[in-house]
């Protein structure tokens, strides 16, 4: 399963509309839930509605939160977006095997059964899930929130029984005009990591649409490397920026 | 994502299944969880617990935790009480349908209702007989993950029963469902990897919160994420007046190093023991009492010598 969770506080300005980007994201197979961090009600409407549209477009979900929830918020998001995944999965086989039958309508016994298969396949699936943290100026103040709702993350996710990795990323990148940088490859423990986001500079603009392209190029490109030279992850660093 | 839904059930509204047509009688709403809402229903002059969820696959993940409880408690020769009664669908007047579970009705206090109600005196019972509840879980396999003040409801004479399994994990898998302040992972003290030792590292907690919950609440906001640890949690019990001669207790427990609930239990068995009666005199005296003290003394000194002095 794979995943991709933006954390932002506003709209995009630059580039290819992200809500265009979460559709192509979410026809790679790649879940995008968005979280709105919002601390004095500065997430106007248009960015509220913006990611929303983002999470609908990319097949997840969206919430808004403050800094204080941000840790629960994404654990919650990160969860429920697993358990959905494979609910459906779940669902298209049912409809298979039995016809047009949901698991809600099934008898509670037989519902019973589906149903521990869905949490077995929850705590055992293979799970990645990528980071790409909004890091234009207005974000600056939040930062230290959003590292602890990534170590908070990464602390459920290792105690999954199913291989878990996490990847850090954020944009805009750099003055180049590097739409995205690389914060973290690809892990499963974070813990012996100090700082998540060493020296980062903050930029004005935000491009969440290149940026959204750009994580799914890692992902496929990661893919691409897994299948042609396995053993290596060349074209994984590589490919870091 | 289904959110929690927005009616209620007036008093006298009847909830029926669809698959086994019991029909239940809502008195009053008892509570309200992360995935559904718990009412106070009758049917055939007997009280019942239901609770009513939005999500068919959600509620039935609990179900199937309580299902497995039962039995693993039942195949080890425990009594599991009166667990599940029912598990059905109402049709509501929206058309919609929603899924519910019918359980034993416990009628109690929650945990610090009860100590307030009661007093503090009741403190090291009914947390010893919590332990024993918590063993007995273990010793099936699970874990309650969701310990805390909320989903310990107490009955009379000190008796917990724990509420809301929606946290209950078997062991070995991650923590379904927790609250930060008594999660091991927030504390910076372990993984979220369900044992028994992740129940009693928020038991732990639990006694902080009871004793000290205001200094609790402030040790965890004035902390950054990087400085929360067990050392913190044990320094608050050993400055407590309340908690002292339990901070060596605790302290095992914030630092993994109880095997099982059952150890756990016998250690806590033997300060309520040692302790004896919490009486009054035990208790350290405040310090205006020492300086009144003091003050009575220098006044008597004062006269003895001036006593002395007129008797010469």
């Amino acid at each position: 399963m794979r995943q991709i969770l933006l954390v932002t506080d506003g709209c995009s300005n630059v580039g290819v509309s992200p809500v265009v980007a979460a559709a192509q994201a979410y026809a790679a197979q790649i879940t995008v839930n968005v979280v709105g961090v919002i601390d004095h009600g500065d997430l106007g409407e248009f960015g509220s509605s913006e990611i929303e549209e983002i999470a609908r477009a990319g097949g997840g979900l969206s919430r808004l939160s403050h800094t204080r929830q941000l840790s629960q918020t994404v654990q919650m998001m990160t969860r429920k977006t697993v358990v959905q995944t494979i609910q459906q999965a779940v669902s298209r086989e049912l409809k298979q095997v039995l016809g047009n039958t949901s698991i809600e309508e099934l008898p509670p016994e037989k519902r019973g059964e589906v149903v521990r298969v869905i949490d077995d396949l929850t705590e055992t699936a293979k799970l990645k899930v990528a980071l790409l943290i909004d890091a234009s100026a207005s974000m600056k103040p939040k930062l230290a929130a959003v590292e602890e709702a990534i170590r908070d993350l990464a602390i459920s996710l290792s105690s999954r029984q199913g291989s878990s990795e996490l990847a850090v990323f954020h944009f805009p990148g750099s003055a180049y005009g590097e739409d995205c940088m690389l914060d973290l490859d690809w892990t499963s423990n974070i813990s012996g990591i100090h700082s998540i986001f060493p020296r980062l500079q903050m930029r004005g603009t935000t491009p969440t649409g290149p940026a959204l392209l750009h994580v799914i190029d890692f992902y496929q490109k990661a893919d691409y490397g897994n299948r042609k030279n396995d053993g290596t992850d060349g074209m994984m660093s590589d490919y870091v920026v | 994502m289904t959110t929690s839904f927005e009616w209620s059930l007036p008093r006298g509204s009847i909830i029926s299944g669809k698959w086994k047509q019991g029909s239940y009688r809502v008195e009053r709403m008892l509570g309200e969880g992360a995935n559904g809402k718990v009412f106070l229903v009758e049917r055939a002059k007997y009280y019942y617990a239901l609770k009513l969820g939005s999500d068919a696959v959600d509620l039935q993940s609990e179900v199937n935790v309580l299902q497995s409880i039962y039995k693993q408690k039942e195949k080890r020769g425990a009594k599991p009480g009166l667990f599940l009664v029912d598990v059905d669908d109402y049709r509501a007047a929206d058309g919609k349908e929603y899924p519910f579970y019918v359980m034993r009705y416990i009628k109690g206090k929650t945990l610090s209702d009860y100590l307030q109600s009661q007093g503090k005196e009741w403190f090291p019972v009914v947390l010893y007989n919590l332990l024993g509840k918590l063993a007995e879980l273990h010793e099936a396999g699970w874990s309650f993950g969701d310990l805390k003040v909320e989903n310990v409801l107490v009955a009379d004479y000190g008796r917990p029963e724990l509420v809301d399994y929606g946290g209950a994990t078997a062991f070995g898998k991650g923590v379904r469902q927790f609250t930060e302040i008594y999660d091991r992972g927030y504390w910076n003290a372990g993984t979220r990897i369900s044992d028994a030792r992740y129940d009693l590292f928020s038991f732990a907690v639990l006694c902080l919160k009871l004793q000290e919950g205001r200094r609790l609440a402030q040790l965890s906001s004035g902390l950054l994420p990087q400085t929360r640890t067990p050392d913190e949690l044990a320094k608050l019990a050993a400055t407590s007046a309340a908690l002292k001669p339990l901070s060596g207790w605790l302290r095992k427990a914030l630092y993994g190093e109880f095997a099982s609930a059952r150890e756990a239990a016998a250690a806590w068995q033997q300060w309520m023991h040692k302790s004896g009666a919490p009486s009054k005199a035990s208790a350290p005296a405040p310090r205006w009492l020492k300086g009144l003290f003091a003050l009575s003394a220098a006044v008597l000194a004062t006269t003895i010598y001036l006593l002395l002095r007129t008797a010469s």
